[in-house]
């Protein structure tokens, strides 16, 4: 029987295009500072760190977690690196409550970073690799074609995407922590934006940040008195696929169906579009909300675009997906799992500010990575499990 | 194999180069910023650590407690030699094109050595306990290569 586990602290940076006043050792420090604080102790109760980013091509810092060990006071503590691509936040914090849920580490600090502007994500993710077509059209021009083939598949109409970006957006202007603040968006003018990979427009791209997010995990010993609100783990669930293969459902692939049946499993979840509050889902195109909603099972195949165009997904509607405006309005790409893993955090334990979903007390943290390939989930909720 | 192969068959195997560069920068903060400032007006400043030892180069954060450091202070521009190494032949873009040595000099004033190069001239005039005093390099940009290298002060082998 595992240890029960709870985020009492979170906390991230102000995210922004270019972090120019820090190096990235100081943005790392910036978020630890904030989920110590939010926890209310300090580093040297601590007893282990784990910190992820990837690709590590985005910065070409290979091996981040040799110099910044000054930087997360890790002086005497162990310390481990994971890496799984864009969903690296979300296995991070996962690695982070296994630790606890282990009995290994009873108080666990957990980071996730990236500073874009050192680097070019658009080209770091375009390497030309000998005997692969070049196509060198980064993220967007991977995941166009998968767009095409769900709207073509369920018959969505045009307008969902945007629909989406504008709903994040207008999201983002109540998150503080947010990148992007645009308050002015309209349909009309979204729609009008230009095609940047056809048929993802420039609204429902993500943008590049500096950013960094940190969780505090404790043991249920010690989050019992811990007198602050906290955000129990009732279950985490991690799975991968290659990126090709034959008969590969590259639209719902099928390690992400895995991934939410099991962690709906663990979690005691029968029907999660009823018994869910709140998500916090990686979005970083705006078509991928409906394509997740079908792949989590929120919704039935080619009816995800419904609870989109049904307002559904809006703050105030009955399942809202990333009221902190989400990966569509800040994306510093290895914290972007953390982020949507600690806002759910936030959610249930009453800290979201402005865009806090009332009474939310189970919510969901989702992050996926490389070709949709790697799969991370947690469930928290205000009451333990 | 055409002029156009991206491969070259190497025994059962295909093997292709594969050369990846693009321009990246690296963003060092106010707090490092200050160090690499006093360097372009020739002046050379270090952090206190909780330890009260001075580190220069700086230390952004504390290595024993993780605190941000802001404690700053102005180290000498000469300095002890504490270990070495001989590098007989230099290579392009080193800091000398003759003979010289690498060392940890720490500068008067600090605590923990900094690496750079020593225009020792031979190797049988450097040694632990040597000597040494900045030449400040003509251009100063904001890098650690605002020091030329160092140079040995007279009587400097200890």
């Amino acid at each position: 029987m595992a240890d029960r586990c709870a985020v009492v602290g979170v906390g991230q940076t102000n995210h922004t295009s270019c972090r120019a006043d820090v190096s990235i050792a100081g943005l790392v420090r910036e978020a630890v500072d904030r989920a110590l604080a939010d926890a209310r102790i300090s580093i040297d109760d601590v007893d282990a760190i784990v910190i992820g980013k990837a690709p590590d091509m985005l910065e070409g810092v290979a091996m981040p977690e040799l110099w910044l060990a000054e930087a997360l006071a890790a002086h005497g503590k162990p310390v481990f690196r994971v890496h799984t691509a864009g969903s690296v936040g979300g296995s991070t914090a996962i690695v982070a409550a296994q630790h606890v849920m282990a009995g290994i580490h009873g108080t666990v600090l957990t980071i996730g970073f990236e500073k874009q502007s050192d680097g070019n994500a658009m080209w770091a993710l375009s390497v030309p690799i000998p005997f692969g077509m070049p196509v060198h059209a980064g993220a967007g021009g991977y995941f166009s074609p998968i767009v095409r083939g769900y709207i073509n598949r369920s018959g969505a109409p045009s307008h969902i995407g945007v629909m989406v970006a504008v709903k994040d957006r207008t999201n983002a202007c109540k998150n503080p922590y947010a990148h992007l603040h645009e308050p002015d968006w309209t349909l009309e003018k979204a729609m009008a934006t230009p095609m940047l990979w056809d048929p993802i427009r420039f609204i429902e791209t993500c943008p590049s940040s500096d950013g960094a997010m940190a969780l505090v995990l404790m043991n249920e010993e010690r989050a019992d008195r811990h007198s602050g609100p906290k955000a129990w783990i009732h279950g985490t669930s991690m799975r991968s696929e290659p990126t090709a293969f034959a008969g590969r459902e590259q639209v719902s692939p099928r390690a992400g169906e895995l991934c939410a049946e099991d962690l709906w499993r663990k979690a005691g979840i029968t029907n999660p579009a009823k018994e869910i509050d709140v998500v916090e889902m990686y979005v970083p195109f705006a078509w991928f909300e409906p394509m997740w909603l079908e792949n989590l099972g929120f919704a039935e195949r080619n009816q995800g675009w419904r609870m989109v165009e049904d307002g559904l997904t809006e703050m105030t509607g009955s399942l809202p997906v990333n009221p902190s405006g989400g990966v569509l309005s800040t994306n510093p790409i290895g914290a972007s799992g953390m982020i949507r893993f600690g806002e759910a955090c936030m959610q249930v334990m009453g800290k979201a500010g402005e865009h806090q979903i009332d009474g939310a007390r189970k919510a969901v943290g989702h992050a996926y990575g490389g070709g949709s390939q790697f799969f991370a989930m947690w469930l928290v909720s205000s009451d333990k499990p | 194999m055409s002029a156009q192969s991206i491969g070259a068959l190497s025994g059962d195997s295909f093997v292709a180069p594969l050369e990846v560069a693009y321009p990246y920068k690296r963003t060092v903060g106010t707090t490092l910023s200050r160090f690499f400032n006093s360097m372009i007006e020739g002046r050379l400043e270090g952090t206190r650590g909780s330890d009260g030892k001075v580190y220069c180069p700086p230390a952004e954060f504390d290595p024993i407690t993780g605190a941000a450091l802001t404690e700053w202070v102005t180290v000498g521009d000469e300095g002890t030699v504490s270990t070495w190494a001989w590098q007989s032949e230099p290579q392009p873009d080193q800091p000398l094109d003759r003979p010289f040595a690498w060392a940890l000099i720490t500068l008067d004033g600090a605590d923990v050595p900094m690496l750079h190069a020593v225009d020792a001239g031979s190797i049988d005039r450097i040694g632990t306990g040597t000597r040494v005093k900045v030449r400040w390099a003509a251009d100063r940009t904001g890098g650690i290569t605002d020091i030329a290298c160092f140079d040995l002060l007279e009587g400097a082998r200890a």
